[in-house]
């Protein structure tokens, strides 16, 4: 009995503090630096979902910058061109997304490994292109701009918010907001890891054969995957979109991409606690390289040699880390005597 | 119908693909070459060759003669690729693929930064080692540097198949990228092996760079981003295990590209690459290993 | 606009003064202003244009400052993309309550930023862009005013000067498929008004391309007799060369972006001296590249200021830009009053009268009015002969 239950007190402690932590958050920072918390709150949101995919189900994904794309796009057309409001578009983001995601997923069926990886990558190198080219919806080079387009489709447009009364500084609802649905998601890829489903995953990373030969339907199952991720991607994409009010080509390259696949190496694949890690190190790194020094160049160099330095400290990331460190405590707890 | 279509502006378009694919070719190479012996993806292949070519440049300016630069640029980019691989690459040999993805994409950027911060942006220029001289043939207009490009892809081509079929430290090589643990048992130094494939490809990358950049007319830091993507389409459409399909497949791809810009009109500069992308998608979706791959067989 | 500037009204109370006396970003000692330049990737060459300014203004500081108030000039990376312009610009004002914005780099980067910032009333001073819009929409967007001559207007130029001395010819462009490129075309034709069918043949290309070899041939074909080169220098370099190549050689005109000395030197050596030999192109800044302006006192200045105050490559003729828009500032800042005021400052750009510029071409006026809201608008035509650029014709309006 006393063993069974502080495991769970220990958990009701964890969850509490999390709780705690994101309520009050924003009151140990300035207002405006709320918004990076949102942008970090934002990227976590994307990661967690390419973690399902690449983490868990094995399918490399260099795209995912694309699928925020789509859900940032779908956010600012439709305020734009159909007056919805900002944070009621962020399902139909996601939803867009995810259809696109599961598309993309079709090739995977057919490619592996590295081939994937070109493929994803060709998506996410062509995204800009096509942006540009359907001007008429997504607005061409110039973009989407809300704030001239659809100003009163804006929440906090004026500069305070009101949730049942409560009020508070836009800055402060945009934090809000992307954790909000940040701790939603990560307990539903909580639940959906220690599923069937996430078992599902978890067998057609380790071995495809073995996999098949337990009756796994590989292309639901790697479709699938795809497909919620690219839900994931584009809740944060219609998150990024409604946080700065536009949208441009240039904010969707392939770099993007790039530092969401960082993020969550970095963060540890198949680990969901070491993406909060992962989130923060894309988002703060790049203001770091810039204090280091603005001379030519140099931003560069400190951002490459810092992902650089955790890889090769960190190899399986902060979740291989947390793992290596939390086993002989929790091997301690639920080993029975 | 037949003659009033313009045929030399049609043989002008395909000779300018086969040009640009010769240059994307040379780069193709140096990444199969990568891949063949570490099983990675370098991203930062064309960072480092962009970095050779400017210290080309620098031995040049300071007043060595072109082949002279070109050589000690070899030299000094084999040696350096060595170097990357020991100091970046060894500490991650034995993590997960993707680490070892991450950290050339981390390389990408450090490279990248290294080289703006050593030289300023401004636009320079690099001698071409062959001849500019239009030569006209039927209307058709082309250089001996094309020509001359598309020859060095072949060449290192045959001598990178004399090496790993004929030499015993190709085939070390080889045998320590298919079966690291193996080859080990049977004395081969895989870790060696590894810096050995990340010196020439950093050298064939060199020869991209010093070709390129004068093929291009002009270089900055930017060079080798957008030849980097072309290369890698070329040599996935090619088979990323095969060298000789990297430069077929570069010559393709530039093919593919200059006809689709000149003759699709709806196409328009954006979307050309993109449409590429997606004939070689649908190549893939056929050939899951590319033109000239080999299929993964995996043993159950 | 109203409607967006009532909606923003408790946050335009947010950022405007806090004391009676002085205004936000003033002190007695001090006017902070800030903005935006590519610190990071790709578009970071572009960065010189903030650290020419940068030098500049420590020189000034170093003499005692504007009516007693040193200048602190605080640059942020947006990395070029438009969303973290929008971003850091709304840091400086909201966190470290800038007076102004200023010298922010990039089209779409200020158009990011134009509609906040003229809601809440915060200058975007002189603008790093060609685009038009920036002055001439000065009427919705009264706190926006743009500096460089704008590329439409350039455009305009060559249209007049084809339309008016060959009106014969076989017109074929060569443009960057973006704001910049296609500003520049719409200016030609906008030049060329009834001759406009004179353009035989438009190629675009994309900035993510390789070569433009492609184009360069389909220009050809069309029997092209004069190109227009609307790229940036890697790309212009390339038209001649490739022409070369092709053994073609038509009469260009390249766009002032890429028509420095030491690109076209690299042309010439690339393609043959015959190939350059009469292009033409405009010119409105001291080029440090070209050995006219080596004794020349203003091009002396400049070289000291960046020598001495590190404003970095002093062959970088950004740098150069950098530092006249530096120097208006300095002038409206003056203007402005010995308590100037983010208004006393607009109204000091919009009435501006700068004759002694050392960075521009001798005779140019930094001039704007109620109603013209372009403060470069002059320029020189110049030839490119024997491996110089020579003007002629005198100092004209682009507009």
């Amino acid at each position: 009995m006393g063993r069974r239950a502080l495991g769970i007190a220990l958990w009701v402690a964890m969850v509490a503090a999390i709780l705690v932590v994101y309520a009050f958050a924003p009151r140990l920072v300035s207002d405006f630096h709320s918004r990076d918390l949102a942008e970090a709150g934002i990227f976590f949101i994307a990661i967690v979902g390419l973690n399902l995919l690449t983490g868990y189900t094995g399918q490399i994904s260099l795209g995912h910058g694309a699928l925020m794309a789509v859900g940032g796009y779908t956010t600012a057309a439709l305020m734009v061109h159909e007056h919805w409001r900002d944070v009621w578009t962020i399902p139909l983001a996601g939803l867009t997304a995810g259809v696109v995601g599961f598309l993309i997923g079709l090739p995977a069926l057919r490619l592996s490994g590295l081939y994937l990886a070109m493929a994803t990558f060709a998506f996410a190198v062509a995204m800009p292109s096509l942006l540009k080219k359907f001007s008429g919806l997504t607005g061409g080079g110039q973009g989407l701009r809300m704030l001239e387009d659809a100003p009163f489709q804006i929440t906090g447009l004026s500069g305070t918010v009101t949730i049942f009364g409560h009020s508070m500084t836009q800055n402060h609802f945009l934090y809000y907001l992307a954790w909000g649905i940040g701790l939603v998601g990560f307990l539903i890829s909580w639940l959906l890891v220690r599923s069937r489903v996430g078992r599902t995953f978890r067998a057609v990373r380790d071995s495809e054969v073995a996999a098949t030969s337990a009756g796994i339907n590989l292309a639901w199952a790697k479709t699938f995957a795809f497909a919620i991720s690219g839900v994931y991607a584009g809740v944060a994409g219609g998150l990024l979109a409604t946080q700065n009010q536009i949208v441009n080509p240039l904010t969707f390259t392939f770099l993007l991409s790039i530092v969401l696949l960082v993020g969550t190496v970095v963060g540890g694949l198949g680990s969901l606690p070491g993406m909060v890690v992962g989130a923060f190190f894309v988002e703060y790194l790049p203001d770091v390289s810039t204090h280091v020094s603005t001379a030519p160049g140099v931003p560069d160099f400190v951002y490459g040699a810092a992902i650089i330095v955790v890889m090769i400290l960190l190899p399986t990331g902060v979740g291989g880390l947390l793992k290596r460190v939390a086993r002989p405590l929790t091997t301690r707890l639920y080993l029975r005597p | 119908m037949l003659l009033a279509f313009d045929w030399t502006q049609l043989a002008q378009q395909i000779v300018i693909g086969l040009a640009s694919g010769g240059v994307w070719a040379t780069l193709a190479v140096a990444l199969v070459v990568i891949y063949r012996s570490t099983g990675v993806i370098n991203f930062a292949q064309g960072e480092m060759a962009m970095f050779s070519t400017f210290i080309a440049w620098s031995l040049v300016h300071h007043g060595f003669s072109y082949w002279g630069a070109f050589f000690l640029t070899l030299a000094i980019s084999f040696a350096g690729g060595v170097a990357v691989e020991r100091a970046v690459i060894r500490p991650v040999e034995r993590a997960p693929v993707l680490t070892v993805v991450i950290v050339t994409l981390g390389l990408f950027f450090v490279v990248n930064g290294a080289a703006r911060w050593i030289w300023s942006p401004e636009t320079r220029s690099l001698p071409n080692a062959f001849s500019t001289r239009p030569i006209d043939v039927a209307g058709v207009a082309f250089s001996i540097s094309d020509l001359g490009t598309i020859a060095v892809s072949l060449g290192a081509v045959a001598l990178l198949w004399v090496f790993f079929r004929f030499t015993k430290l190709g085939l070390a090589s080889r045998a320590a990228a298919v079966n690291p643990e193996a080859s080990r048992l049977v004395g081969v130094r895989v870790s060696w092996m590894l810096a050995l494939g990340w010196g020439l490809a950093a050298a064939m990358g060199a020869v991209s760079g010093m070709l390129t950049a004068p093929a291009l007319a002009s270089f900055d830091q930017n060079l080798m981003q957008p030849i980097l993507l072309y290369a890698f389409a070329g040599a996935v459409l090619g088979g990323i295990d095969s060298p000789l399909g990297a430069v077929i497949g570069s010559l393709l791809l530039g093919v593919l590209v200059n006809l689709l810009g000149t003759y699709v009109d709806w196409i328009g500069s954006e979307l050309r690459l993109p449409v590429a992308l997606a004939v070689i998608l649908g190549v893939l979706l056929i050939r899951p290993a590319g033109l000239f791959g080999r299929p993964v067989e995996q043993r159950v | 606009m109203y409607l967006l500037a009532g909606a923003l009204g408790a946050l335009a109370l947010a950022t405007a003064a806090t004391g009676a006396a002085s205004e936000t970003g003033v002190t007695s000692s001090q006017v902070l202003i800030g903005g935006t330049t590519p610190l990071s990737g790709n578009a970071s060459a572009f960065q010189s244009v903030a650290k020419g300014a940068a030098a500049y203004f420590r020189w000034v500081n170093a003499h005692g400052g504007v009516n007693k108030r040193k200048i602190k000039y605080v640059y942020k990376d947006d990395g070029y993309d438009p969303s973290k312009t929008a971003d850091k610009t709304r840091e400086l004002v909201q966190q470290e309550k800038v007076f102004a914005i200023f010298n922010s780099l990039g089209t779409e980067q200020n158009l990011a930023t134009r509609a906040y910032l003229n809601a809440i009333k915060v200058p975007q001073l002189f603008v790093a862009s060609g685009a038009t819009t920036f002055g001439k929409d000065y009427k919705q967007y009264p706190y926006t005013i743009g500096y460089q001559p704008n590329y439409r207007a350039e455009g305009t130029i060559y249209g007049r000067y084809l339309a008016k001395t060959s009106p014969k010819a076989r017109i074929g462009v060569l443009y960057q498929n973006d704001d910049y490129g296609k500003d520049l075309l719409a200016g030609l034709r906008n030049g060329l008004g009834k001759k406009a069918k004179l353009i035989k043949s438009k190629q675009s290309y994309d900035v993510t391309d390789s070569d433009v070899r492609s184009q360069i041939a389909r220009l050809k074909a069309a029997k092209v007799n004069t190109l227009m080169v609307f790229a940036t220098p890697l790309f212009a370099i390339q038209s001649y060369v490739y022409a070369h190549k092709l053994a073609w050689r038509p009469k260009v005109f390249v766009n002032a972006v890429s028509s420095a000395a030491n690109v076209m030197g690299i042309a010439s050596a690339g393609a043959g001296k015959k190939q350059t030999e009469g292009s033409i192109s405009i010119v409105f800044l001291k080029d440090p590249t070209d050995p006219k302006w080596n004794k020349d006192p203003g091009t002396k200045l400049y070289r000291s200021i960046m020598k001495k105050y590190k404003g970095g490559n002093p062959n970088d003729v950004y740098a150069v830009y950098g530092m006249s828009v530096a120097h208006t500032f300095v002038a409206a800042l003056k203007k402005a009053g010995k308590n100037p005021t983010r208004a006393s400052i607009m109204r000091a750009a919009t009435r501006l009268n700068v004759k002694n510029d050392p960075f521009l071409l001798p005779g140019m006026t930094v001039r704007t009015t109620k109603t013209d809201h372009f403060p470069l608008d002059q320029a020189k035509l110049q030839r490119y002969h024997k491996g110089r650029w020579v003007s002629f014709g005198g100092l004209f309006r682009v507009r």
